[in-house]
């Protein structure tokens, strides 16, 4: 959430136009299932849950946009997340990637780990990561 | 997010008593009840056991995870047990399961429930981790083994 708020704030003082997507991580499902961690009946059940939470998010970072006077696109997607984000960031012709801040303590074999690491390197344009989320919040409290 | 930080050294069992299937997951939750995040013992068996007999939880190179969501869990609910001698789990490698983590997660976590269970099994994949965590002997061991592999 934190990165959506920085976001509107930059869009806000800069003008630009805002966007915004959730990447529905079906990699990952994938490989629990291979893995026979799943079955596939959990497999299609998990993936129906996690785009639910993924259109709530949206939902709610869109309603954020909108009280602060700002339209935001939105797309829910499906794959796997550094390939989508930075295929995305190509089609739109973005100036700025913004993500949220990784917990302090990840540990190196969770996945966000390898798909942050990706998306800095492999990413076309720059690359923001949006820490401090009481500064953030006070940031954005700040805007009407 | 770390195994080391998310499992109690309450909800450790080294070494499990039971060889028995369901006894197993019986000996698990017995032990993760000691987390206070069980809501419900007999509820949070039944989910185990349901997804248990959707197929094995027993996995490849010694590991299972007996794992399901149920609004029996505050949260994420793990415990951990070791068993030197190994246990029939009905593994898909047709091997002796040696490392159990159970994992149960209330429905509104499956993002986090995934995460964990794809962290599992990646540090399962290190033959080191492997050896070290049927060499130890105590809980405290256990974590510090878990930690030491998570750096």
């Amino acid at each position: 959430m934190s990165a959506a708020k920085y976001g509107i704030v930059l869009a806000k003082i800069t003008g630009a136009a805002l966007k915004a997507i959730y990447v529905v991580n079906i990699d990952l499902l994938k490989q629990l299932e291979r893995a026979r961690i799943f079955v596939k009946v959990e497999e299609l059940d998990y993936e129906r849950d996690l785009e639910e939470d993924g259109w709530n998010y949206l939902r709610d970072i869109t309603d954020l946009a909108n009280s602060k006077g700002l339209s935001l696109e939105t797309e829910l997607l499906k794959g796997t997340v550094h390939k989508i984000a930075i295929q995305k960031v190509e089609e739109w012709g973005a100036d700025l990637l913004i993500m949220g801040e990784l917990e302090p303590g990840l540990a190196r074999q969770d996945t966000f780990h390898d798909e942050t690491g990706l998306i800095f390197r492999k990413a076309r344009c720059s690359v923001l990561m949006a820490k401090d989320t009481e500064r953030i919040d006070e940031l954005f409290e700040s805007i009407t | 997010m770390k195994l080391s930080t998310l499992l109690r050294r309450e909800a450790i069992v080294v070494p499990m008593q039971n060889t028995d299937k369901k006894l197993v997951i019986e000996e698990l939750l017995d032990a993760a009840l000691a987390t206070g995040q069980i809501l419900d013992r007999a509820k949070a068996l039944q989910s185990l056991l349901d997804r248990e007999n959707l197929g094995s939880t027993g996995l490849e190179k010694g590991l299972a995870i007996p794992h399901a969501r149920t609004s029996a869990a505050d949260g994420i609910v793990m415990a951990l047990g070791v068993a030197p001698e190994g246990i029939d789990f009905q593994a898909a490698d047709g091997g002796l399961s040696h490392l159990f983590f159970l994992l149960l997660a209330s429905d509104a976590l499956t993002g986090t429930y995934v995460q964990i269970l794809a962290l599992i099994a990646r540090l399962n994949q290190q033959a080191d981790f492997r050896q070290k965590m049927l060499a130890a002997t105590t809980p405290e061991e256990i974590i510090a083994v878990i930690r030491k592999t998570e750096e």
